[in-house]
């Protein structure tokens, strides 16, 4: 009985996915893509691999021209910690982050020419960490100074994605200004939600960096990557530290959480949880046998070796056939009763014009 | 006259032939003032293609023609050049024919009228003499076989030739006086594209003159003959009908064919004017501008009918006119249809206002169609109002023509009834005008 509980308080999960938003364009918005980098590099850190990351960032801050230290993103003053690196993976990069494709991803709706690294192949033992950040307001999040996506489209993509058994457990990670607005619609099942400020409040930046010239990160993220720095795959920290992350203090802005949709205790939920991949081992002192399969699987494939001879390169592809082939035999033909009719009906005319008497030459 | 005959058709196909093997072939045939959604020959193969593979050609907006064509084709498609060259010269040699036939009978109506003393005294000038009349079927069958238009429409394998020979096949009968081969003809031919449904009123005034009896609507006899015509017209429609449901076993074809030329869902630009009407249009009037547009093809019919009951072949010229200008998607080749007989009015020609202008406006629009064609696609620097506007104006044009051949024909006839010159009651010079 202890041990089914104690199953039902552990998470299911089977394997995490994380999807890194960073909604703004431009150089002075360089902390957003600090932001999402810094994040990235702690999944990554904590056994996330770049094929379960859909990494958006909606300006290249490394390679803009303004940037005096070219190839490099610093989420630290002085150029302490450079995110961007050599194996940072983007998946959406530029004009690609737009609200269509974001919710495209999430809900899954492809086109099936999208390449596997573009698509979160969730299913419903995942998961998801969505963390996303840029401009927003009261319900909504501006997405490259042109769109925004609201509240309620959000709140639709994740039921969508509920319905459709995308995720086991998801946990939302908005740094925003009033981000507590974008988590007020949520309705499905097994969401957790952090934001880094109340409805009405701005969140603000950290420090600026006199010799790159803007804001290398916003507050909340900073702060909450401190903490990340001490996570490591095996600790037991739960959500309950993460909630704690950021006081008014430090912040000025008053963060946020929201935990009545999810089914867990957030006490009982790791950190690793959702920022890892930890999978779960279980370790057993029986043996199995796998000689018996092994053998019967090996006859089986040899009897088929047997018939085929290994073909030549050149020969695999029939190119005398094909250049040779003829043009496709009709398939189709008229029926007769048709010909049948629309001939007699032409003799018809042909004998009431002319006359019976042609008949007998016919004949 | 057969000798001059066959040299015409020698060197129609010379010419045609010439245009298969050379490549402008390849650029005629995708212009889009020849082929049309109805009749351009790429659908035709799309169609007898989809047909191999199983599928209906109707399923899907590109294949609109008959499914007798479809019969035709799909032996005749590897010898599809010569199916067109022979359609022409099968054309040209029936107008011929009806030409020839149909000078008879002016002849012969003339010398009636002359000895009735029907004619004012002075107005032997503008009697018709043999000698004048002797060369128009030449003409006629050089006309249409030489007009640049129908050698496109033909080199760009466009089924119109097959709708215009149907058509002239059902003028040699109707000139024949064959009142069931016509209806079969007039009805293989509304098959075909609905619109010649208009020709009934002229071919049934022929028939009824040919016959001797007078268009009256109290007449019995008229009443009789009429019924006996419409009848076998409709018989023959439906027969044909019926048999084409029994090619597919499906009446699909009836709302690919009938009803896409009746609700024109297709706006690609052609010479005609329904495309830039209905681009334009909010949804919700494009019924009622459809039904607008169609009716006015239609509407013609009767006032002509009662204004040119003497004279139903010019009546069946102004209409084959109206059909090419004001259907919902023409081309070149109907133009050339109507224009073969032109000659047959050549008498007309000193009471011809227009025709100078005319006949400039339309080769010149002619000439600017594919460059202002090139200009919005290709170039850029244009867009479809400069090709609607050389569109309007070669319709203008056309519609000019073609009333300015009427006004002619009028006129003529009042000057021979009252001859050539006009005086007023008290004596001064009087002159005819159109109001």
């Amino acid at each position: 009985f202890q041990d089914q509980a104690e199953q039902f308080f552990r998470s299911g999960h089977t394997n995490n996915w994380a999807v890194l938003v960073c909604t703004s364009r431009f150089w002075f918005n360089y902390r957003h893509v600090a932001n999402t980098l810094s994040v990235y590099r702690s999944v990554k850190r904590l056994g996330i691999p770049d094929s379960h990351i859909v990494l958006m960032l909606a300006d290249d801050m490394a390679c803009n021209p303004r940037n005096p230290k070219p190839a490099t993103v610093f989420s630290h003053k002085n150029m302490e910690l450079n995110v961007y690196g050599d194996d940072v993976e983007v998946d959406y990069r530029s004009y690609e982050v737009t609200v269509e494709n974001f919710l495209r991803v999430l809900t899954g709706r492809i086109p099936p020419s999208t390449p596997r690294s573009k698509r979160l192949l969730s299913d419903d033992r995942s998961n998801i960490l969505i963390y996303m950040t840029g401009h927003g307001g009261n319900g909504f999040l501006k997405f490259q100074d042109s769109e925004e996506i609201t509240n309620v489209e959000l709140a639709d993509a994740f039921e969508q994605m509920w319905q459709k058994r995308r995720y086991n457990e998801l946990l939302f990670i908005i740094d925003t200004c009033q981000g507590a607005s974008m988590y007020e619609r949520f309705y499905s099942p097994n969401i957790m939600a952090l934001a880094s400020s109340q409805v009405g409040e701005d969140s603000l930046s950290h420090q600026p960096d006199l010799g790159i010239g803007v804001h290398l990160m916003d507050r909340y993220t900073f702060y909450v990557l401190e903490f990340l720095e001490e996570i490591h795959p095996a600790s037991q920290t739960n959500m309950n530290d993460l909630f704690q992350v950021c006081p008014k203090s430090l912040c000025v802005s008053t963060p946020g959480h929201r935990t009545d949709l999810f089914q867990r205790d957030p006490q009982n939920v790791l950190i690793t949880d959702f920022f890892g991949s930890v999978r779960k081992v279980e370790i057993t002192t029986e043996t199995v046998s796998l000689d018996r399969d092994v053998a019967a699987f090996e006859s089986k494939f040899s009897e088929e070796e047997l018939a085929t001879e290994p073909l030549k390169y050149a020969e695999q592809l029939p190119v005398a056939q094909i250049i040779h082939q003829k043009p496709k035999q009709k398939d189709w033909h008229p029926p007769g009763g048709f010909i049948l009719g629309l001939w007699a009906l032409i003799i018809m005319v042909f004998f009431k014009t002319y006359g019976i008497k042609h008949m007998k030459h016919v004949f | 006259m057969a000798a001059p005959l066959v040299l015409v058709v020698l060197a129609a196909v010379t010419v045609r032939a010439a245009l298969y093997r050379s490549s402008l072939a390849v650029f005629i045939a995708e212009r889009v003032e020849v082929a049309s959604p109805l009749n351009a020959w790429k659908r035709v193969v799309e169609g007898l293609a989809l047909l191999d593979l199983g599928v209906s050609p109707y399923s899907g907006a590109i294949f609109h023609e008959t499914p007798l064509i479809i019969y035709l084709f799909h032996f005749l498609i590897e010898y599809a050049e010569l199916v067109f060259m022979i359609t022409d010269v099968l054309t040209a040699v029936a107008l011929y024919l009806a030409i020839q036939d149909f000078n008879k009978v002016v002849f012969k109506k003339q010398k009636l009228l002359i000895e009735l003393d029907k004619y004012a005294p002075d107005v032997a000038e503008l009697i018709q003499t043999p000698m004048e009349m002797h060369y128009i079927p030449l003409k006629v069958a050089l006309f249409y076989l030489l007009n640049p238009y129908t050698v496109m429409s033909c080199v760009a394998k466009s089924t119109c030739a097959i709708n215009n020979s149907v058509i002239a096949f059902f003028i040699l009968a109707t000139m024949k006086g064959s009142a069931f081969l016509s209806a079969v003809f007039l009805a293989l031919a509304t098959y075909q594209s609905l619109y010649p449904l208009t020709l009934f009123a002229p071919a049934l005034l022929y028939l009824l003159q040919r016959q001797f009896i007078p268009v009256k609507l109290k007449s019995k006899s008229f009443w009789l003959y009429t019924m006996q015509y419409a009848s076998l017209y409709l018989c023959s429609l439906v027969v044909i009908i019926c048999l084409s449901f029994f090619l597919l076993n499906s009446w699909d074809f009836i709302p690919s064919v009938y009803g896409f030329i009746l609700s024109v869902p297709d706006l690609t630009p052609n010479i005609g004017l329904f495309w830039y009407f209905f681009a334009e249009m909010f949804e919700h009037f494009s019924l009622f501008f459809v039904c607008v547009f169609q009716i006015n093809v239609f509407f013609y019919t009767i006032p002509l009918a009662i204004k040119l009951k003497e004279h139903p072949v010019f009546f069946m010229f102004v209409q084959l006119a109206i059909i090419s200008i004001f259907k919902s998607y023409p081309t070149v080749g109907d133009v050339a249809l109507y224009m073969a007989f032109l000659p047959v009015w050549s008498h007309l020609y000193r009471f011809l206002r227009n025709i100078f202008i005319l006949s400039c406006v339309l080769i010149f629009c002619s000439f600017l169609f594919p460059v202002l064609w090139h200009l919005w696609i290709y170039a850029g620097s244009a867009n479809s109002n400069f090709y609607y506007a050389i569109t309007l104006t070669f319709n203008i044009g056309q519609i000019l023509l073609i009333s300015d051949y009427f006004y002619a024909f009028l006129r003529r006839e009042y000057y021979l009834t009252h001859g050539l010159h006009l005086t007023r009651q008290d004596g001064t010079e009087a002159m005819l005008v159109l109001k």
